[in-house]
Formats: structure tokens, sequence, C-alpha cells
């Protein structure tokens, strides 16, 4: 992976404000940032700072009021259909089986439906859903229905995985069982990941660098590249750097608070 | 178990009815009251069989107008449902023209549409197609706009085009509204094409109703009756019979009940 080649997304100086009450209502604040090819970068912030929001203008769904959005090497700004995406909510189409959910999703990024519907039932086989593949999603468990949603996303041709918390609805238990399912299967597949999480145990377990948010009107308060090494333990929060990091990111969360009540 | 209180549904429903019959007939007896005025049960089932092949033979054309009526009808619903829906404005414009179509009753438009269209079968499927099209269209509009709103940001942040959100989200989604308008369309046409044949026509059990009574055959005319409750019944249970077959998705609320628990 070379320094030179350019970053799968780029976002410079974006900023977005919504009209409320007949006023302006800034969220996002010359947000700059970026992800490498192969690299899983998280953005971290109080919810309600405008991470789903900034989502919204990478994929194009809204416009920013200022800055640009790169993807793939090219100024995408206000354009659909640059990446997939991972929502909270597991998403899955209730009158769709299992795996037309994931070949319908792949057809719609310009996959011919017979590879969609192989590379679905495969790769359901492979992370051991091949049973219910042709069930509706109602039969599965909020942690099987997000293993679903995630590979649908992983398998979208697409520059960038947007995940956008996606394990913020599930229980502890569950939630560390997915994070370590996730963990191998990105560090096996390497794909270009921008993470939303307001977890910052989720963040340091899973990302190569983070991105801390203020509180609203959001604006990048540090980067912080995470130094343990790949293919990482899911127990790497019992390592003495795990617990300085996490405590450097917390108080950064809360000065920002802070400095957001001083005001 | 879960037999046990499917029975109990059905069995509660069919006992009353019997008990009605049954006070029915005992008061005609008892009070001997006219035929003429209120024939008893017993005596419309044998005027029932007794004229049956007649019955069988309206019935059936009956039928088969009211079944044109409500494909014509089902179709315009669906095709003035996605109309509204993926051309905006205009809803706006023609809904007024719509709820005007809606308040004339249909006594007064149906010797209308004849004096335009004459005796034939255009008028008659006109009236029934103004009756059947509205309960499916605003039901469906209903559901077109109602698709979960999570779905459509998904389908909107992976760039999906305005074709797979109707096909992939928004039809699917308006099924269940869609089939609740055609339970009410299968009501309403059997009413509405009994008016039809009220207004004119040579066949059909409507044009029976209307000979028999204008004789005074009070038996013939619950003969009638008769037939087309069963008709309007029939066509509200193939309604639901298709929005079970076609709504497969949904887990089943009812009906596993017990069987799950044992
Ligand atoms: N369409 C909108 N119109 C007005 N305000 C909005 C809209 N969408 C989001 N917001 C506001 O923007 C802020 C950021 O929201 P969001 O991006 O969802 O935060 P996060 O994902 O970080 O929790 C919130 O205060 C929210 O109320
Ligand atoms: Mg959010």
């Amino acid at each position: 992976m070379s320094e030179l080649a350019e970053p799968k997304l780029e976002l410079q100086a974006v900023s977005k404000s919504y009209v409320r009450d007949k006023r302006p209502y800034p969220v996002l604040d010359r947000i700059s940032l970026h992800v490498r090819e192969g690299e899983f970068v998280t953005l971290i912030g109080p919810s309600g700072s405008g991470k789903s929001t900034l989502f919204r203008l990478i994929g194009g769904v809204e416009r920013p009021d200022e800055g640009t959005v790169r993807i793939g090497g090219r100024e995408t700004t206000g354009e659909r259909g640059h990446i997939s995406y991972m929502p909270q909510q597991a998403s899955l189409f209730p009158w769709m089986s299992v795996a037309a959910n994931i070949s319908s999703a792949l057809t719609t990024a310009g996959v011919g439906a017979a590879e969609a519907a192989r590379l679905a039932s495969q790769w359901l086989e492979r992370i051991g859903l091949g049973d219910v593949a042709k069930e509706y999603p109602h039969v599965l468990s909020g942690g099987m229905q997000q293993r679903v949603s995630f590979l649908r996303a992983l398998l979208m041709p697409r520059d960038v995985m947007c995940l956008d918390e996606p394990f913020a609805a599930l229980d502890a238990l569950t939630r560390a069982d997915m994070q370590a399912w996730l963990l191998d299967l990105w560090e096996a597949e390497r794909r270009s990941v921008l993470f939303v999480t307001h977890s910052i145990e989720e963040a340091l377990t899973l990302s190569d660098r983070l991105y801390v948010l203020s509180r609203g009107p959001a604006r990048v308060l540090r980067e912080i590249a995470v130094p343990f090494p790949r293919p990482r333990r899911a127990d790497v929060w019992k390592e003495p750097a795990f617990v300085r990091l996490k405590e450097e990111v917390l108080e950064l969360l809360q000065k920002g608070a802070e400095a957001e009540h001083a005001l | 178990m879960a037999s046990k209180t499917g029975w109990r549904r059905a069995l509660l429903p069919a006992g009353t009815l019997v008990l009605f019959v049954l006070v029915w007939e005992a008061c005609c007896r008892l009070l001997r009251v006219d035929p003429w005025i209120l024939p008893a049960p017993s005596s419309i089932a044998r005027h029932m069989a007794e004229d049956a092949p007649r019955l069988a033979g309206q019935l059936w054309f009956t039928l088969r107008l009211a079944l044109k009526g409500v494909g014509l009808g089902v179709a315009f619903g669906v095709a003035a449902a996605l109309l509204f829906h993926l051309i905006p404005g205009v809803r706006a414009a023609l809904s007024p023209i719509i709820i005007i179509t809606q308040n004339i009753p249909l006594i007064a438009l149906g010797p209308l549409l004849i004096v335009w269209f004459g005796f034939g079968l255009l008028p008659k499927l006109i009236l029934l197609v103004l009756v059947c099209f509205f309960p499916v269209a605003w039901s469906m509009l209903a559901g077109l706009g109602q698709a979960e709103p999570h779905l459509r940001e998904y389908l909107a942040m992976i760039g999906a085009s305005r074709w797979e959100v109707l096909r992939r989200l928004e039809l699917p989604a308006s099924l269940p509204s869609f089939f609740t308008g055609l339970k009410l369309t299968a009501t309403y046409s059997v009413t509405a094409v009994i008016v039809a044949e009220w207004l004119g026509a040579s066949e059909g059990i409507g044009h029976y109703l209307v000979l028999k009574s204008k004789g005074y055959d009070t038996e013939g005319v619950f003969s009638a009756l008769i037939c087309i409750v069963a008709l309007a019944l029939a066509f509200y249970g193939a309604a639901a019979l298709l929005e079970r077959l076609a709504i497969r998705w949904r887990p089943r609320r009812t009906a596993p009940q017990g069987g799950k628990s044992a």
C-alpha cells in the first residue's frame, strides 16, 4: 500500500447546516478526512454530532454547503451510487429471502443477476448462514440480521463501505461477538471502511485510524493512529496501551463537551 | 391446540346465524306472518330449491359481469395509484374530479349512463369501474407512500434507481394496503353490479330481484337476496385468500399460536 496512492475516500472541508425554526443550524463544520485503500477508519463522536449526516453527504443523498467529496480518486460531491452502506437497523427487506436481499443489492451495484445470486449463496455458506439463505429475514436473530447486512455491504463492489453504528442496537454479548466476527472477516478481505460508533472500545479494537469529532456542529478534534498490529486479537483491550488511548479519547470527548458548555 | 381456537372462531358466528334463522322461523310460524310480508326461512329454502336452475343461471350472469367490473376497476385503481405516486402534481390536479365521482349516488349516475351509452354492457362496466377503482387506488396510494423510512434511506444511500425503489420497496410495501382496498372493492362491487342490473338488464340476479319485487313475490326477493349475500361473501373470501397467497413474508400472528408452544 503506497502512501502516494490517492485515498479511496477524501473529504475536504465539508460543511453542512440545516434550517431549524427559520435559522441556520450548523451540523458539520469544515470536516476533512480520508480513508486509504484497505484501511479501517472510525469516526467517533457524541450522538447527535452529525455523523449520520456526514454519511448522507458521502452517499450523495444530500449535498454539502461547502467542501468536496472525492471517492475512488474522482470528485463525487452530491453523486449517489459510489458507496456500500450498513445502517444501525439491519434494513433487510422483509419480503425478500436472505439471499435475495444480498443479491438484489449487488445488482444495484452493477453485478449481473446470476453472478450476484452465486456470490450471495457462496458467502452465506461461508459465514455459516447457508441454511437460512432461502428464509425470510424475520426468522433471523438481531445479530444474524446484522451479519447479513454486513455481508451485503461487503460484497457490493464499491470503493468505500460506510458502516453507521452497526452494532449499537445489539446487546453487549452479541455485540462483542459481532466485533470479533467482523474483525476476522474484514482482516481477510481488507476493504476500505469508514465506521461510525460512539463506543471507544469498539473504535480502538477495530480500526487503523480514528477521528474524534466534537459535539455538534462537528469538527475533527483529533486524528489518532491505532498502533496495535494486525491481525488483531479481539482481546486487545487488555493491553495497557489500549487503556491509555481510551483515556485519551475519553478526555478529548469530555473536553469537547466542556468547551460547548463554556460557550 | 391451534385447531381448538380455530373451531371456536368458526363456531361462534355460525351458532349465532343458526339461532337467528331459528328465531325467524319460530316467529313466522307462531305469529302466522303473511308470507308476502315475511316468508319463513323454510319456505325461502323451498322456493330456492324449486327455482334453482334459473337462480344459478342468473347468478352466473351476475358473477361474470361483476368479475369484469372488478377486474377493470382494480386495473384502473392500480394504474391510478402508480400514476399519482410517480408523477407529482397529478394527484392534486385530479383529486377533485375523483372525489366528485365518488359522491354522485349510483342511483342518479346509473340512469344518466344509460341515457349516454345505451342499454349494453358499456354503461354497466363504467358504473362498476367507478365504484371499484376508488378503494383500490386510495389504499394503494397510501401504502406506496408509507414504505419504511429506514429502508428508503438504505436504498438512497446505495444509489438505487427510481425503478428499483418502486419494485424492491414501494410495491411490496403497498401490498397489504392494496388488499385492504381489494377487500372493500370486492364487497362494494356486488352491490354495484346489482344496481347496474336493476337499472337496465334482461338477465342477472339484479334483474331477477326487480321482477320478483314487482310481482310481490317476497320469497323470490329473499332468494335473490341470499344469492347476493353469498356472492359478496365469496368475493370477500376470494380477496382474503389472494392476500394470504401473495403476502407470505409476514410472520403469522394468529394461526400457529398454540402450535408453537406445544
Ligand atoms: N433533515 C434534517 N433536518 C434538520 N435537522 C437534521 C436533519 N437531519 C439531522 N438533523 C440534525 O442534525 C444533527 C446531527 O444528526 P445526526 O447526523 O443524525 O447525528 P449522529 O448520527 O452523530 O447521531 C441532529 O441534531 C439532528 O437533529
Ligand atoms: Mg447517527
